[in-house]
């Protein structure tokens, strides 16, 4: 017994002392769920058998119920949608920002670090502030668009189902846009200088620089962003609970929200778990895909 | 043309593009400013022609602002407090140590960090009420965001402590110094700063949880104000000045925070993601 209390204060067991609660915690926390929701996804799930363990298990039968749903596969679809729109949205516009600020000027810093201020608000307040911009017969957006003559008439952008997910894909760019400039830019000052200086001696123009120098070296940054995207967007869910909550008629529903709707609007836990295991091995996917393009860090 | 006038026109230009980028935030303080008529005037005013002022004081009393925000508050302390209290230790030994176990943990705390709350909701729901948590919502809500944020903060920390040089703590062990001494004399205060920020990244994530909240928390006096913003907005609401008021009350602590600590916040969110 003294030997382990000296070894805790003095030696390996500080270590192990100091990992193995957080790490126990992480597992209870987030590891059983994890399991647990698999468990479920097989598993008749209803509001009498939700407080016991003993439920029947059904196979596969919840998965093949999920999909002949009329409305998964449309659901799916708009999951790419936003996942493909947001994440492009998002770098595209990052990527010109961080280009732009690399430019070293007095405040540059200063000014790239607010437009952070759109990732560190509740999602919810960035929903209701689009919500409103959005908002078809008064919304400032579909006031600018008309003055500056791009349309004629006001769009409905959250209740016509044409509009209603990319109202959601807007605000997601908006909100993302900030992170991804800020990483780039971390990307873009690890390029060594003098590779532009050499280029510019050999006569390079700032078009070819861009394309032979800036982006191979920061093909190993962009993957990971891309991939950093990707399980944020697949994360966003407070934005579709305040702008649209996936309506009308599902047009604008995917699938993390549709996987809480069904488990909390409708009280049909096996089909939220179900869509859940779907997501999280694509999910898992995509972080397999960030740890590795990140791993000469992780690994110091 | 010299260095200062291509540095004022790109300042001026970066001032513009910021403008435009957080004209968001600019409308929703102007239209809590907004009267009724004025809210929905054509073509919409782009600054307030009669600030109304008491729609703060009436937003805050009809709808018990300071009841909501006290219970982000206690949610947002409470997962901070645990995540630190557990994260700290964990990240400072990924940091210590460079082997294969290390990988493996880094690596299955990145996983659990990328797993999105609300397709985890569901177990983690089903699983509390099985075992009677939900009877403490506001403590089974701090539990859940510290078992969703934790991996972040674990991640930046590591990053803080693997700059505290080792030789340091090895100076202290043979000045005599215990392992538990070293830790809390010498590598703690060296990493406080890049603690506290993490720490403040992860309160204002928490601040601002809804998932969790919205799911486990059903009854009003206990709930944050994130549901109380969702509850406030329904789905034919007119009562844009109000909700732009609330958002206002908010989220003004949170900006002011982030305004403040900009440079910090922003260096140590990017020393951790990625380098």
């Amino acid at each position: 017994m003294k030997r382990i209390l000296s070894s805790v204060r003095d030696g390996r067991g500080f270590d192990i002392t100091l990992v193995a609660f957080p790490l126990a915690f992480l597992f209870l926390m987030a590891g059983l769920p994890l399991i647990y929701n698999v468990v479920m996804s097989f598993q008749e799930v209803d509001m009498f058998s939700l407080g016991t363990f003993s439920r029947p298990f059904v196979g596969f039968k919840n998965y093949t119920d999920l999909f002949a749903q009329p409305e998964t596969w449309p659901i799916l679809g708009n999951t790419v949608i936003f996942v493909v729109g947001s994440i492009a949205g998002q770098f595209l516009i990052g990527f010109g920002l961080a280009l732009f600020f690399w430019v070293n000027f007095p405040g540059a810093s200063w000014l790239r670090g607010l437009f952070l201020v759109s990732w560190v608000m509740p999602g919810l307040v960035v929903g209701a502030i689009w919500n409103w911009i959005l908002s078809g017969d008064f919304g400032v957006l579909n006031f600018i668009l008309k003055e500056s003559g791009i349309i004629s008439s006001n769009i409905f952008w959250r209740s016509d189902p044409h509009f209603s997910l990319y109202a959601v894909i807007i605000a997601n760019v908006w909100l993302g846009t900030a992170f991804n400039m800020i990483l780039l830019s971390v990307g873009l000052s690890g390029i060594p200088g003098d590779l532009y200086e050499a280029a510019e001696l050999d006569g390079a123009n700032a078009w070819q620089r861009f394309w032979t120098i800036t982006l191979p070296m920061m093909r190993s940054t962009i993957g990971a962003i891309i991939a950093l995207g990707l399980i944020f967007t697949l994360q966003q869910f407070d934005l579709f609970a305040a702008i649209t909550s996936g309506g009308p008629n599902n047009s604008s529903n995917v699938t993390q929200y549709w996987a809480w709707d069904l488990s909390f609007r409708q009280y049909d836990f096996a089909k939220g778990a179900t869509i859940s295991v779907i997501m999280i091995i694509f999910v898992m996917f995509a972080s397999v895909v960030y740890v590795r393009s990140t791993r000469h860090e992780v690994r110091g | 043309m010299s260095d200062t006038t291509r540095n004022r026109i790109m300042l001026v230009i970066a001032i513009l593009m910021a403008a435009i980028y957080l004209f968001p935030l600019y409308w929703m303080y102007i239209t809590a400013l907004k009267g009724g008529s004025e809210m929905f005037a054509t073509p919409p005013s782009f600054w307030p022609g009669d600030p109304q002022w008491g729609t703060f004081g009436y937003v805050w009393e009809s709808r018990g602002m300071g009841r909501y925000l006290w219970n982000s508050l206690v949610i947002a302390v409470g997962a901070v407090t645990l995540i630190t209290v557990l994260g700290v230790g964990c990240a400072y030994v990924l940091a210590r140590y460079r082997n294969v176990w290390v990988d493996i943990g880094l690596f299955m705390i990145l996983m659990l960090q990328v797993l999105p709350a609300s397709l985890m909701v569901t177990p983690i729901f089903v699983g509390f009420s099985q075992l009677g948590m939900l009877d403490y919502p506001r403590l089974a809500v701090i539990i859940a965001i510290a078992a969703k944020s934790m991996p972040f903060f674990v991640v930046l920390v590591r990053a803080t402590f693997m700059a505290v040089p080792m030789e340091l703590e090895e100076a202290a062990l043979v000045d005599g110094n215990s392992r538990v001494g070293a830790f809390f004399s010498i590598v703690l205060p060296l990493a406080r700063n890049g603690i506290l920020v993490s720490a403040i990244l992860i309160f204002m994530q928490a601040f601002g949880e809804f998932v969790y909240s919205k799911s486990m928390i059903q009854a009003a006096e206990l709930q944050p104000a994130s549901v109380g913003l969702n509850s406030f907005m329904g789905p034919n609401t007119n009562e844009w000045n109000n909700i732009m008021a609330y958002a206002t009350m908010y989220v003004t602590p949170i900006l002011a925070i982030f305004v403040l600590l900009q440079r910090r916040i922003v260096s140590g969110l990017t020393s951790g993601a990625l380098k």
